[in-house]
């Protein structure tokens, strides 16, 4: 494929093909058909996305300066658009245009989407559009797939169910993804800190609760006419509050860091990888018992799909780096490369303006990468 | 004869007079052409090299880009301009001056922050509460970005500053900062404090050579031959 291809009358029609067959399962599932534009305010995509794609993303300024860009996906004008429109939920939306992202190739490619946006129930919205990415992908004439799924929820539940100080939480559920960095990250937790912010912690270590804000203003005060940034100083007094109550020079056990290694290294056939971790998390199993159950609840609905068990990994530390992600995960893979992915993403909406709370699901199919598959 | 070699030097500032005080120290005179205000200059000696007076961060883009063969700037700006100098730029040398600190650094206080790992949770905290990114000003956007990335720090925004960038916490246009610094003061002066472990690049004044110019084999002996008595060889 050239970095600036020309499509002939039969590459067209074939995309149109596999577009109208991807198109046409989504319509028979109730969802609608719109189109966000190809041009875009960077900024909406600068606040919300992962780095990978904001790294990729292609950035312009109109002659007046605003900042745009190509859109490098579809999904974040989509819930935009419902949130400013002001539409009912649960809503069901659908599309299919080109995507932009720097990338070696073409930087242009096509993909189609559908969201399932505000619907409560998360068990039934996973179930729904997995049966949706499976049935679009077979529409689009591919049936010869294997699939991974994850579940960041699941790594965010143990994170929160076993021993670790409370200021470190945020930082292992963050960084679970980025190979190399979390280890490293594990290392130094097991080391324990000893840096003039922890000091800080360990003065205030000790106060009872109703004399840490004024403490903590008063070391802030202490820094005289000092900027404060956009933070507020409850900002600052509650971080310092949670790292007050850790106790002084917190540290991860390394039993504990052992356990997260031997979580996040799981990975194999769906059912098996559930059972290694239901061994695992024998400390923790009832706090895991919930969201462990959900996961195998997926994979039975992938096995009443036709889908043989073996074909479906399941990999623990399966994150995505799209960072907006907050929950179950998934893609189909063939020998052409990535057909489908998608996942649950929970907080979008909200950052967006819709009501807390608000759920959201969806997945993305690339019909250009479906005709590559086919004449494999 | 055939094409010069193109050596770019500072052509204002303190950066020029210490590196007009390096050339001659080393016995290599400089002459300005066209006038005291001429912004090209031919060496003593070595006809086929052809000197031109640029400023230091135009060195630095010329050095990427491969316009010029040679060039005399600082570290920070040139690996700004070549991110990790991907085999575009080599560094020949260090010369020992025009030191300066690349550094990450934040409101005073902020006294809950002292490291990179504590920025990485402020960014994530601010976004969830702000609902927007935090912002860090500089002119340093590829030296950022990198130093970011490495350090698993992903929840923030650059804002692209020209100038005075220590005054944008104050001012209300970001959170924190990426700048140079020598001693500290200016910082301190803002009511900013560098992270124990934000110092992202330490830079001095370095003389370097374009991998990305075209190198014919006359020119890499006229440059070698005026490298010499530096104590300086190309890099292969």
């Amino acid at each position: 494929m050239p970095d600036f291809p020309t499509y002939g009358p039969e590459e067209i029609e074939a995309l149109d093909g596999v577009a109208g067959a991807v198109l046409g399962v989504f319509k028979a599932h109730g969802y609608v058909r719109h189109e966000p534009a190809i041009l875009q305010k960077a900024q909406i995509f600068v606040d919300r996305s992962g780095e990978e794609i904001r790294r990729r993303t292609y950035e312009l300024s109109d002659p007046s300066g605003r900042e745009l860009c190509l859109r490098p996906d579809l999904t974040i004008p989509t819930c935009k658009w419902q949130v400013e429109s002001g539409g009912a939920y649960p809503a069901r939306l659908c599309y299919h245009g080109p995507a932009f992202r720097h990338q070696p190739g073409a930087g242009q490619f096509w993909q189609a989407g559908a969201e399932l946006l505000g619907l409560g129930d998360r068990a039934a919205g996973d179930a729904e559009m997995l049966a949706l990415a499976v049935e679009a992908v077979r529409a689009g004439g591919v049936e010869d797939f294997s699939m991974i799924v994850g579940d960041l929820g699941l790594f965010a539940t143990l994170v929160d169910a076993l021993e670790v100080p409370a200021q470190w939480r945020g930082r292992l559920k963050r960084h679970f993804w980025r190979s190399g960095y979390f280890e490293a990250l594990l290392a130094r937790m097991v080391a324990g800190e000893a840096n003039d912010a922890q000091r800080a912690a360990d003065t205030l270590h000790g106060l009872k609760l109703m004399d840490l804000k004024p403490a903590i203003e008063a070391l802030i005060d202490k820094e005289g006419e000092a900027p404060l940034g956009g933070r507020t100083r409850d900002e600052i007094v509650e971080r310092l509050t949670i790292q007050a109550s850790d106790g002084t020079a917190p540290r991860l056990s390394p039993e504990v860091a052992e356990l997260i290694t031997s979580f996040l290294k799981v990975s194999g056939p769906g059912e098996e990888a559930l059972e290694t971790i239901r061994t695992l998390t024998k400390p923790v199993a009832a706090r895991m018992v919930k969201p462990l159950a959900a996961m195998a609840e997926r994979l039975r609905s992938l096995k009443a799909l036709g889908i043989p068990p073996e074909k479906v990994r399941f990999v623990a530390h399966f994150g995505r780096s799209l960072e907006y992600y907050t929950g179950f995960v998934f893609e189909l893979w063939t020998r052409a490369g990535e057909v489908a992915g998608g996942g649950r993403y929970d907080t979008l909406l909200e950052s967006l303006g819709a009501p807390r709370g608000t759920t959201a699901i969806g997945c993305a199919i690339r019909t250009q990468r479906l005709l590559t598959a086919r004449a494999i | 004869m055939s094409e010069p070699v193109t050596l770019a030097i500072p052509s204002k500032g303190r950066l020029k007079e210490q590196v007009d005080g390096y050339f001659a120290k080393a016995g290599v005179a400089l002459k300005q052409t066209a006038g005291a205000r001429g912004y090209r200059a031919t060496v003593e000696g070595h006809p086929g090299i052809d000197v031109m007076l640029l400023s230091s961060s135009e060195i630095a883009a010329a050095l990427a880009g491969g316009d010029v063969h040679l060039g005399v700037t600082g570290e920070d700006l040139i690996r700004e301009a070549a991110p990790e100098l991907e085999g575009r730029v080599a560094l020949l040398k260090s010369l020992g001056f025009g030191f300066a600190d690349v550094v990450v650094a934040v409101p005073k206080s902020w006294i809950d922050v002292s490291t990179m790992a504590d920025f990485d949770d402020i960014c994530a905290a601010y976004a969830q509460h702000h609902k927007k990114r935090l912002r860090v000003a500089t002119k340093y956007t590829q030296l950022t970005r990198g130093f970011f990335a490495h350090a698993g720090i992903s929840d923030y925004r650059i804002v692209p500053s020209a100038g005075a960038t220590e005054g944008a916490p104050t001012a209300g246009t970001a959170e924190a900062i990426v700048d140079i610094t020598t001693t500290g003061s200016t910082l301190k002066a803002n009511g900013l404090k560098v992270l124990d472990d934000g110092v992202i690049l330490k830079s001095q004044a370095q003389l370097a050579m374009s991998l990305a110019a075209e190198w014919s084999a006359a020119q890499r002996t006229a440059a070698a031959s005026f490298l010499a008595p530096l104590g300086v060889s190309l890099s292969e």
